[in-house]
C-alpha cells in the first residue's frame, strides 16, 4: 500500500517531466519524446523497408545482394551496437556534432528498416502465386504489377506485423538512454537520481507506463489480426466482405 | 458449328516448332509442333499432368522453354526480347487462369479498368465505358461496383473473361476455367466462351469439357506426357482416335 501512494506521489510530483522532459526550457523528453522517436522512426523506416524488400525481391542480383547483406548484417548485430556505431561514425561523417535524438532516429530507422523490410518480403510472399501471373499476363512489368496489384494487397494485410513492429520500436527507444536521449527512461532515471532512496518505486512505474501504451497497441494489433482474418476467410467463402471495399481502394485510384 | 470455321490457307496466329521444356531432367514438353489459324478455336485435352497447362502457359512465356521457337501473330514470344517488348505482347494475349486470379482489392469495374488505364494509358472515362460494355457483354453489369469476393466463382470467371478482353486481344487462351467451379456454374462460363468463338475470337482452350470440345472447336489437340500425339477435328478425334493412348483416355471418359 505505501509502495502505491509513494508511486502516485511521484507521478503528481514529476508529471510534467514525466510527460515532456524538460520541454520548453529543454530539449522534448519524457514520453513525448519515446512516441515522436518510434512514430518517426517506424514512418521513415517504412519506405526504407518497402524498397529493401523489393530490391530483395527482384529479378537482377545488383539489387538483391546489397539489400540481402544489409538486412543479415542488423539482424545478426546487437541494437545496442548500432547505436554506438551510428552514435561515433555519423559525426565523423558529416562533420559535425550529432544531437542524441537523431542519432537515436537514424538507428531506429536502419534497425526497423532490416526488421520491416523482412515482414514486406513475407507480405509479398504470402500472396498467392496467381495475383503476379495474372498482373504479368495483362502486360504490367514487375514494377507496376508490384505497385498496383500485389502491394495494396501485401500492405493491407501487414497492418497488425507493422503494429507489433512499433510496439517493439517504443521498447527499444528506452536504449537511447545510455547516449542521453532525453526519452522516457531518461526522465525517470533524472527523477530516481533526485529521490536517491525510492529506485524500486520509480523503475516499477516507469515499467507500468510502457506496458500500459505497449498493452494497448498490442490488443488493437490482434483486434485488426482478427478482423483482417475474419474477412479474408469470408473472401475465400466467395461471401459477402463489403467492408473490405473501403481499405485499400485508395491505391487503385492513383 | 456455329462458328465460321477458318480456311486452311489461314494465317497462323500461335505456331509452336519444336518445343522441348523440362523441369530439371523431367520432360514437361516434348518436341511439339503445331499452330493455331486465327479464328480458330483449338480445345487441348489430355490426362492431368500430361503437359496441356504447361504448353498454354509457354505462349504468353508464364513458363520458359529449353528449345524450340514459339510465335504469337508472327512475333517470336521466346526469344531475347527487352521487358517493355515482353510485356506490350503479353498485354495482346488475353489469358484466362483455372483460379480467376481477379484482384481482391479491386472492384469488379476497377479489375477490368486497371490495365487498360495502367498499361495501355487508355483515359479512365474511355476504360470505363470499354469496362461496362465488356461487363455486359458477360451477364455482370449490374456487379460492376462489387468486389470479387462478394461473387460467385462462375461470375468472378466471366469477369476474368471481360478484364482479359478488355486488352482488345487478337487471341484468347483458357487454362482450365471451368475445373475449379461447382458444376452448376460451369455453363455460364462456358456460353460466354461459346459467345466469343461465334463472334470469330481465335481460341485456345485446356478443358476437360469434352460437349465444349464437341460443339465450339475446330481441333481437338490431344496430349501425354508431353507429347501432342494427335490433332483432328473434333468429329474426327471423337468418332475413330487413331492413338492408342487417346482411345483409352475418350473410353474412360465414356465409362465414368
Amino acid at each position: 500500500m505505501t509502495l502505491l501512494f509513494n508511486m502516485i506521489g511521484i507521478v503528481s510530483d514529476n508529471w510534467l517531466l514525466l510527460l515532456v522532459g524538460q520541454f520548453p526550457n529543454g530539449p522534448l523528453g519524457g514520453i513525448a519524446a519515446t512516441l515522436i522517436l518510434s512514430i518517426l522512426g517506424i514512418a521513415l523506416a517504412f519506405p526504407l523497408s518497402v524498397t529493401m524488400a523489393l530490391a530483395r525481391l527482384s529479378p537482377w542480383p545488383v539489387l538483391r545482394w546489397p539489400a540481402t547483406a544489409l538486412v543479415y548484417i542488423v539482424r545478426g548485430v546487437p541494437l545496442l551496437l548500432i547505436i554506438l556505431w551510428v552514435y561515433f561514425l555519423l559525426p565523423l561523417l558529416i562533420g559535425e556534432s550529432v544531437p542524441g535524438f537523431v542519432t537515436m532516429l537514424a538507428t531506429l530507422v536502419i534497425y526497423e528498416g532490416a526488421f520491416l523490410s523482412e515482414i514486406v518480403r513475407a507480405g509479398i510472399t504470402a500472396l498467392p502465386r496467381g495475383q503476379m501471373d495474372a498482373a504479368r499476363a495483362l502486360g504490367h512489368s514487375h514494377l507496376g504489377a508490384m505497385r498496383y496489384v500485389i502491394l495494396p494487397q501485401a500492405l493491407f494485410n501487414m497492418i497488425p506485423s507493422i503494429i507489433s513492429q512499433f510496439v517493439s520500436t517504443i521498447k527499444e527507444t528506452t536504449l537511447g538512454y545510455i547516449i542521453n536521449v532525453p526519452e522516457l527512461t531518461f526522465a525517470a532515471g533524472q527523477i530516481n537520481n533526485r529521490l536517491l532512496t525510492k529506485p524500486f518505486e520509480v523503475y516499477f512505474m516507469l515499467a507500468i507506463i510502457y506496458f500500459i501504451v505497449c498493452w494497448t497497441l498490442t490488443k488493437l494489433a490482434s483486434t485488426l489480426e482478427r478482423r483482417i482474418a475474419a474477412r479474408r476467410a469470408r473472401s475465400m467463402d466467395g461471401v459477402a466482405a463489403p467492408a473490405l471495399a473501403a481499405a485499400p481502394a485508395g491505391a487503385s485510384r492513383t | 458449328m456455329s462458328h465460321q470455321a477458318p480456311s486452311n490457307t489461314a494465317a497462323p496466329m500461335i505456331e509452336f516448332i519444336g518445343i522441348n521444356k523440362f523441369y530439371g531432367s523431367l520432360p514437361a514438353l516434348v518436341d511439339v509442333n503445331a499452330e493455331v489459324k486465327k479464328g480458330e478455336v483449338v480445345v487441348v485435352c489430355g490426362p492431368s499432368g500430361s503437359g496441356k497447362s504447361t504448353l498454354i502457359r509457354t505462349v504468353n512465356r508464364l513458363e520458359e522453354i529449353q528449345s524450340g521457337v514459339l510465335r504469337f501473330d508472327g512475333q517470336d514470344v521466346h526469344a531475347k526480347i527487352g521487358s517493355s517488348a515482353m510485356n506490350h505482347l503479353r498485354s495482346r494475349i488475353g489469358f484466362v487462369f483455372q483460379s480467376f486470379n481477379l484482384f481482391p482489392h479491386l472492384s469488379v469495374l476497377d479489375n477490368v479498368m486497371l490495365s487498360p488505364v495502367k498499361v495501355n494509358g487508355i483515359k479512365r472515362s474511355k476504360a470505363r465505358e470499354i469496362a461496362l460494355q465488356l461487363l455486359d457483354r458477360v451477364g455482370l453489369s449490374s456487379k460492376a461496383e462489387n468486389y470479387p469476393a462478394q461473387l460467385s466463382g462462375g461470375q468472378q470467371q466471366r469477369v476474368a473473361i471481360a478484364r482479359a478482353l478488355a486488352m482488345e486481344p487478337p487471341a484468347m487462351l483458357f487454362d482450365e476455367p471451368t475445373s475449379a467451379l461447382d458444376p452448376e456454374m460451369v455453363g455460364e462460363v462456358l456460353s460466354v466462351m461459346r459467345g466469343l468463338a461465334r463472334d470469330g475470337m481465335t481460341m485456345m482452350c485446356v478443358t476437360h469439357e469434352m460437349n465444349f470440345a464437341r460443339d465450339v472447336a475446330d481441333r481437338v489437340w490431344f496430349m501425354d506426357a508431353g507429347r501432342l500425339l494427335e490433332s483432328a477435328p473434333p468429329s474426327a478425334f471423337f468418332g475413330s482416335p487413331q492413338h492408342p493412348r487417346a482411345q483409352r483416355f475418350l473410353s474412360d471418359l465414356r465409362a465414368r
